[in-house]
């Protein structure tokens, strides 16, 4: 086994995967930018690296830069965890050709899946079952309008090269098909320097539903049930269930083995997650995500498997040891990430620095989390600080677990999406399974009014309270440049104990 | 004092008095039997009130606080009855026009007017920046450019004051 790793990571995840090395008596290397120098991250692992600079261009997605700092480590291996460079396939040809393990896929894996049209025709061959539509990008108006006939209304025109929703254009008439497809080629250019567009059938309804594989390096592969994620806003996930409540056994076993065929056609190792549309009874192959995903740990809760443990383990090259027979659901697990948005202003990112933060805790809830006292939440990175997590016996029992854990957080500083999970949560169509990719963005996302009267005596009592208190005691200026003096000093120490670490570290 | 707490456009108006180091609390001019407790110095309040018991966190100044009640939040904005008679007045006198604010933290890119500029309502007056996108911000109302409080480059939160405008008298 490894001795020591390196996290090309920040955040939540960066942690999550130091977690597990530290479990697996395995030493970890975070590297960070100068924005993160007291992160969490920089200070749970057992040496840290500099990397500099404040964009993720001139830190966590400058290849040199990391490789160097695995060299200069010692390590043997690098986890990327997700976003950054978990899917750039140069990056995983070039660690291993620096001779260190990647814990990923492999590359020709990655380029595959990293393509629309290629992922499409490769899955198409395969016998994945795709939605409706051209397997080829479409050239021009007169093909396009020809095509989009033979599909059948409504359709979807996408960008080859686009992802995350951006570049799609729904037609429901063929009279406005012209104007549409020019529309969708001109953005995709701006947007991705891409102009091809393909055309396929727009799933109405749909739901976003997921199965976590697993392959080793010897031929073998399971997969861990499917993922429910059907709650999003312009495809960011807020809240992922497992299991979905859709799928019956056969059709879960059926999902399941799609799954492992996709895997199995492009030659996969490692964690990876397939991603399917649901609608009226059918799924249809959507992507698949080569490296471990934000909302894993739903999966780990009803599996009891810990899938970063499983992927250092197949990186390193030891079967899996166990079959498909071996794995079953235990009960039922929820997520909620916790973005710094606004979700009373069309959940716009809200930035500033965290301060009053109560972690829920009780039986069941696990907390995946990069958030510290003190945290400068800024736009250099993604806005997810972290996750909340529960397991309940059955759903019932998990959706009210986590309104409950939800009710005893508290992050104070910026903006959260949680008044907005809390309100999925305790919504009857939710409660009742009845939704799709669309729930999220028909709510209007308001806090109860009935509590207005309190909380307004509340505040103003506050506000009174705050008036006394400046005019008995002026010294606030004193004791904010204490709490000033305090940080820097801080990050001086994080700075001082930088490449050398574990041992200097520690005084 | 009475307090106005503003959500959205719902207003509530809060009287306190402080009789024997007791507080007097009415709640839109009924009497509110509270007990407010404070649990640290870092806006943890306990508030009890009808028998029960309701534990906030309550963040910010004592202009605009974010109060969260179990998972639930609210952004309040507040005025005694001197500020809220000189916000009216201010109010009254912009007619529509005043402070144009960043509703989302991000760059200025560029600054479209000049001081003392005229501008019609709508009219782009500077971009700014945010998540990736390039947003115009038009003019609330037709008016004057007073003054630019961000240039071109400049970061900015959101909240903070991008430009003031004056309206024309008609």
């Amino acid at each position: 086994m490894f001795r020591r790793i390196l996290i090309a990571n920040r955040g939540e995840i960066a942690l999550r995967v130091i977690r597990t090395a530290r479990e697996m008596d395995i030493e970890c290397v975070a590297v960070y930018s100068d924005v993160d120098a007291r992160a969490l991250h920089t200070r749970m692992a057992h040496v840290a690296v500099p990397l500099g600079g404040e964009l993720p261009s001139e830190s966590y997605l400058d290849m040199d830069k990391v490789l160097a700092a695995a060299r200069e480590t010692g390590a043997e291996a690098i986890h990327p965890g997700y976003g950054f460079l978990s899917e750039n396939a140069t990056f995983a040809r070039r660690v291993e050709e620096a001779g260190l393990a990647w814990i990923g896929p492999p590359a020709d894996a990655i380029t595959t899946m990293g393509d629309k049209i290629v992922s499409r025709r490769a899955m198409t061959e395969a016998g994945v079952p795709c939605v409706p539509g051209l397997v080829d990008p479409v050239d021009d108006v007169e093909t396009a309008i020809r095509e989009a006939d033979a599909i059948g209304y409504p359709i979807a025109i996408k960008a080859a090269a686009g992802g995350g929703g951006k570049g799609i254009r729904i037609v429901r008439d063929p009279s406005t098909m012209e104007s549409a497809f020019r529309a969708a080629s001109g953005e995709a250019v701006a947007s991705f320097g891409d102009g091809r567009v393909y055309l396929e059938r727009y799933v109405d309804g749909p739901r976003h539903i997921e199965v976590q594989v697993m392959f080793d390096a010897h031929g073998n592969g399971v997969h861990f049930f499917e993922r429910e994620c059907s709650i999003q806003r312009r495809h960011q996930k807020l809240v992922e269930e497992a299991p979905s409540c859709i799928l019956d056994e056969a059709q879960r076993a059926e999902m399941g083995a799609v799954a492992l065929q996709a895997g199995k056609a492009v030659g996969y190792r490692g964690a990876g997650t397939v991603e399917f549309l649901w609608s009226n009874g059918s799924f249809y192959f959507l992507e698949m995500n080569t490296r471990l995903q934000v909302e894993h740990p739903v999966t780990e809760m009803i599996t009891g498997v810990d899938l970063v443990r499983e992927q250092i383990r197949v990186a390193d090259g030891e079967p899996l040891g166990y079959g498909q027979d071996d794995l079953s659901i235990d009960g039922h697990s929820i997520e909620v990430r916790i973005n710094a948005e606004n979700p009373f202003e069309g959940f716009l990112p809200s930035t500033g620095t965290l301060h009053n933060l109560r972690m829920p805790g009780g039986p069941w809830v696990r907390i995946d989390s990069g958030m510290y006292r003190g945290l400068e939440v800024g736009l250099q990175y993604d806005p997810m600080l972290g996750k909340l997590i529960v397991w309940g016996r059955d759903r019932a029992e998990a959706i009210a677990r986590m309104i409950r854990a939800i009710q005893e957080m508290n992050v104070g500083g910026v903006h959260t999406g949680l008044p907005a999970a809390l309100q999925v949560l305790q919504h009857e169509r939710f409660v009742n399974g009845d939704f799709d990719t669309h729930f999220l963005e028909s709510l209007d996302i308001q806090s109860p009014p009935e509590h207005e009267g309190i909380v307004a005596v509340a505040a103003a009592i506050h506000r009174h309270r705050l008036a006394r208190r400046r005019a008995l005691a002026p010294s606030d200026a004193a004791r904010d440049g204490w709490l000033a003096r305090n940080r820097s000093g801080t990050a001086r120490h994080v700075e001082r104990a930088g490449v050398a670490g574990a041992t200097e570290g520690i005084r | 004092m009475k307090t106005y707490v503003h959500f959205g456009d719902r207003t509530r108006e809060v009287e306190i008095t402080e009789r024997l180091g007791e507080l007097v609390v009415t709640l839109d001019g009924e009497p509110c039997e509270v007990s407010y407790a404070e649990a640290d110095s870092h806006g943890q309040v306990v508030l009890n009130h009808m028998g029960k018991s309701y534990a906030m966190s309550i963040e910010g100044t004592p202009h605009a606080m974010a109060i969260t009640l179990a998972g639930h939040r609210y952004d309040a904005t507040l005025e005694d009855e001197r500020e809220r008679a000189a916000n009216l007045a201010a109010r009254a006198k912009n007619k529509g026009g005043g402070v144009v604010k960043a509703v989302m933290p991000g760059v200025v890119v560029e600054v479209l007017v000049e001081e003392g500029q005229a501008v019609e309502a709508g009219q782009p007056l500077l971009i700014l920046e945010a998540m990736k996108m390039q947003n115009e911000i038009g003019a609330p109302g037709s008016g004057t450019v007073e003054r630019i409080h961000a240039g071109a480059g400049d970061a900015v939160g959101a909240g903070d004051k991008l430009l003031s405008l004056a309206v024309a008298d008609d």
